[in-house]
């Protein structure tokens, strides 16, 4: 069996509903909050009020003393842990190291200052509430491009800037191009700062065993075994003395795969008291303290021929990184990860681009769907319709002149991606056909008499997924990058999965048992897929750009491989046939063409383990494999297209349907692509028209609340309709592509393109994001 | 703090505690009675991932405060159902209503609530009553096809 190709049968390809789910719908499963351990006291942080000042003076004295309370700690008394820096660093990008809590200045709301802890979480926020921090306030900076003048003030003085990164890169010969051009288009788009808002918020505990010196750290993370390694060098307890535990996680988004301050904070406080110590975030410090997301100022320049062929593009990408670049490069994944898609889907050689990363007086900043890219598509698509409308173009015919067609696969970018496979403009003909776009554009033109106005907006996408150590580096990111599966059969024949890929919604304990299921035979109800304990897992990098299907479903299909062939040896000798004669379905292991002579799995494993006989010389006893996966690079794709109505008068934006064409290859279970597109929609309409993060002038944080910082609900998601194209990846196992993505990537671009193709007749002209009425009004108001 | 004494139902069983004024009812029910099922999403009324039934109608239990349920009939995610899954469970795992589960027993909640006022829902109706809990996975959709085959379920049970 060759693993290019898997097996499609009884398993693999169905629409199998979650295993996972039960526990789930009865309120069973356990979260982060819903554990509890003798002896837990609770942690609450005094967070700074001051987007930027200098601290004078800290005073626990009152705070000590109140009732139930064990401990207050500052940056004094966490003195053996050091700053959070980036772990894996970037040439180029200047260190922002992030102290656990706050020294000497604050740099944004919410950052923080001490930790309380007391017997419960009512009495340490009594307490926290009496520590006084006296503060020198500083003059703050929330504008990227405000930060980067001489005279803005400066978060980290010993810089002397706040510019931490600046890079410009040519490629192909972008002075050429532009000779060429019948026209230049020109286009600035700041993109709003938004965020994951996982419905489960941060947290931890931190347990500690004196006597062996072992910690256990629940934690609400992606990445378990990343956790542990950066857990044990931060608090120098020997890595095989620690065992990281995540729970159920109520999603993530990327915003739980940043190792945090309040987190080291924590397992030191449970080292040092002896005791369960217990922090669960509040929305208030989810939206202040945990990761931002998405913000960039993006300027494109456009050299186009008249037929609407682009031949050239220039963009300077600023990133707003927020107050620290504390985790892996994190004020650089935005602008650097987006200069590498700017030219997407498209035919596109010849480019520049500049990087800039910047420091301001906010949250910093951390990966969400589709990081960097979101901003960068948006960007783009937007200035692509407003280069259509300037040549009088249909938006979708400028896209058939650009698009890649598939007889160039594979394509390498002029940014040094290499499109394995696709169906760029079989999606964009699909997604119009599915819209019914021709007869949509009539009705545009009939309601506009009418003094009403329809939109559609396309967004024409290509997703890097699969994120192996080849990916990362033809993203910008050369980190390696790869996972582990253990499969093994019990003596009772039933089959364990253990999967350092880490499941926070996706459903693992399905898909990756549906892989399992269709190699070794069984059904799906005799796997069980363990994930989120370091004890229990193998060692990986967890779950993060879609990749857990691609790399999750790989290595799992290697080590099953494995295991049947180890089933097949035993039963082999049993049977007393060649293994090559041998074939296993429903759980029964059987000789080609005589069906009838058979053992179960039963027989065979037990066999394997407990009868030496089946076992030649040198064999292992235990029918189990681990093996590693680090997939090629592969890309899907597809396109993305919105129909809405805008009203004028009060800038409300009615949305009325979305198509998705996707393709991500090949799928293991349809129904979980659907949800993960659908999910991914709807946060990305979250960021076309509604939620925007927000300070004032002063740094003071505007949206600390679902009341002030709004995500989509039910009424404001319309209709949608998602259809497959399935081009498996010709370079990797089973030709699995991810998924978890593309709907973020691309909905913004195609919600905020449908309203401003609406308000075309306006001419007008919109810089910021998102959408909301008053922009829109005040927009119609200026035409 | 002084505490005080109240008497209230929950999934069908008498309950009495003595509680602090100021605790809520959805840390009463998750710290002092282990009833975890009820979630904390935002702590200010707005996401639905706490909603309870009281005395039949959805409410957010991280709005009130424990004292204030004396004497009331509490159904909380885990006094759903005693053997296998409600219809309205049942319809969330068959159309794939939920993924990462946080939100699920308030959703699941208001589901049951709105569906024994309104057995036959318009889906427009269904999105309207869905509008006070947040989801941030399933983009909704599944959830208003899961809805709506419970009450398909619903009604060919009665």
């Amino acid at each position: 069996m060759t693993l290019q190709v898997l097996p499609r049968g009884k398993w693999l390809g169905a629409r199998v509903k979650r295993v996972e789910d039960p526990r789930f719908l009865t309120g069973e499963a356990k979260y982060l909050a819903d554990i509890t351990l003798p002896g837990t006291v609770h942690v609450a942080f005094v967070r700074s009020p001051h987007g930027h000042a200098r601290i004078r003076r800290i005073d626990t004295a009152t705070a000590k003393e109140m009732p139930g309370v064990l401990a207050v700690f500052t940056a004094d008394d966490v003195a053996p842990l050091p700053p959070l820096a980036s772990g894996l660093p970037v040439e180029g990008l200047k260190p922002t190291p992030q102290p656990v809590l706050a020294k000497e200045k604050v740099r944004f709301v919410g950052e923080a200052i001490a930790a309380v802890v007391a017997e419960s979480r009512y009495l340490a926020e009594d307490a926290a509430e009496q520590v006084t921090v006296d503060y020198e306030p500083l003059p703050a900076v929330v504008d990227a491009q405000r930060a980067m003048q001489p005279d803005a003030p400066t978060l980290h003085e010993e810089l002397g800037s706040n510019i931490v990164y600046q890079k410009t890169t040519t490629l192909g010969d972008i002075e050429g191009a532009f000779a060429q051009a019948d026209h230049v288009f020109r286009r600035r788009l700041h993109t709003n700062r938004f965020v994951a808002a996982p419905m489960e918020t941060r947290g931890c505990i931190s347990v500690y065993e004196r006597a062996s010196g072992h910690l256990t750290f629940y934690s609400s993370t992606q990445m378990p075994h990343m956790l542990r390694l950066f857990l044990a060098l931060f608090l120098g307890i020997p890595e095989h003395k620690v065992r990281v535990i995540s729970p159920e996680v109520g999603g993530g988004f990327g915003q739980k795969m940043t190792i945090y301050p309040e987190e080291v904070v924590v397992a030191y406080l449970g080292k040092v008291l002896g005791r369960p110590v217990k922090w669960v975030e509040d929305r208030r410090e989810n939206l202040a303290a945990a990761t931002h997301a998405k913000e960039q100022i993006i300027e494109l320049e456009a050299a186009v021929r008249s037929d609407g062929r682009i031949l050239g593009l220039k963009a300077r990408l600023i990133g707003d990184g927020g107050a620290y670049s504390f985790n892996t490069a994190s004020a650089l994944i935005e602008p650097l990860a987006g200069a590498g898609l700017i030219p997407g889907v498209y035919d596109i050689q010849h480019y520049q681009h500049e990087v800039i990363a910047v420091c301001t007086n906010k949250s910093p900043v951390g990966a969400y769907r589709a990081v960097g890219w979101t901003a960068a598509q948006t960007a783009r698509e937007l200035f692509f319709d407003e280069i259509a409308r300037e040549l009088d173009l249909d938006p979708a015919e400028l896209r058939r002149r650009n698009v890649i067609s598939s007889e160039q696969f594979p394509y390498t970018t002029c940014t040094g991606m290499v499109y394995d496979s696709g169906t760029y403009r079989e999606s964009l003909e699909r997604a119009l056909e599915l819209v019914g776009y021709g007869e949509l554009r009539r009705r545009q033109a009939e309601l506009r008499q009418q003094g009403r106005y329809l939109g559609v907006g396309i967004s024409l996408y290509v997703e890097p997924t699969a994120w192996g150590s080849e990916i990362a580096l033809q993203a910008g990111f050369p980190f390696p990058s790869h996972d582990n599966a253990t499969v093994t059969i019990d003596p009772s024949g039933k089959v364990r999965v253990a999967v350092s890929v880490h499941s926070h919604g996706q459903g693992h304990e399905t898909t990756l048992a549906q892989v399992a299921a269709e190699i070794l035979g069984v059904s799906i109800e005799d796997v069980v897929v363990e994930h989120g304990d370091t004890d229990r897992a193998p060692w990986g990098m967890g779950t993060y750009a879609s990749r857990s299907a691609v790399i999750g479903g790989g290595m799992v299909a290697l080590a099953a491989q494995e295991v049947r062939q180890k089933v097949l040896r035993v039963a082999s000798r049993l049977l007393e046939v060649a293994p090559e004669d041998l074939d296993i379905q429903d759980g029964t292991v059987f000789v080609k063409g005589a069906p009838d002579r058979s053992l179960s799995m039963f027989q065979v494993a037990f066999a394997a383990y407990l009868d030496n006989r089946t076992r030649a010389e040198g064999e292992e006893p235990l029918l189990s494999a681990t093996k590693f996966y680090d997939p090629r690079a592969t890309y899907s794709n597809g396109c993305i297209v919105t129909v809405c109505e805008v009203d004028i008068e009060t800038g409300l934006v009615r949305l009325d349907r979305i198509v998705a064409v996707e393709d991500c290859g090949t799928m293991l279970n349809p129904m979980i692509v659907e949800g993960q597109v659908m999910g991914a929609i709807a946060q990305g309409i979250g960021g076309a028209l509604y939620e925007q993060i927000t300070y004032d002038e002063s740094g003071q944080l505007m949206t600390d609340t679902f009341v002030n910082y709004l995500l989509p609900g039910a009424a404001e998601v319309p209709p949608l309709t998602i259809e497959h194209l399935e081009s498996p990846s010709p370079v990797t196992i089973g030709g699995i592509k991810g998924i978890g993505e593309g709907g973020l990537l691309a909905t913004p671009a195609s919600v905020a393109g449908a309203v401003l193709d609406a308000l075309a007749p306006f001419d007008v002209h919109i810089e910021r994001l998102p959408l909301t009425p008053e922009r829109i009004v005040e927009a119609v108001g200026h035409s | 703090m002084a505490r005080v004494s109240i008497g209230l139902t929950v999934n069908g069983q008498a309950v009495s505690a003595e509680v602090e004024p100021r605790m809520t009812l959805a840390d009463f029910l998750r710290d002092e009675l282990g009833l975890t099922g009820t979630k904390l999403g935002c702590e200010h009324g707005v996401c639905g991932a706490c909603t309870v039934l009281i005395d039949g109608a959805a409410v957010r239990s991280c709005l009130m405060l424990a004292v204030q349920a004396e004497g009331a009939d509490v159904l909380t995610i885990e006094g759903l159902s005693h053997n296998g899954l409600h219809p309205v469970q049942e319809a969330y795992w068959e159309h794939h209503g939920l993924q990462c589960g946080f939100c699920t027993p308030g959703m699941v909640l208001t589901a049951y609530a709105f569906l024994q006022e309104r057995p036959d829902p318009s889906d427009e109706e269904i999105r309207e009553a869905l509008a006070g809990n947040l989801c941030r996975c399933t983009g909704y959709q599944n959830i208003v096809v899961a809805v709506r085959a419970a009450a398909e379920k619903l009604a060919g049970a009665r």
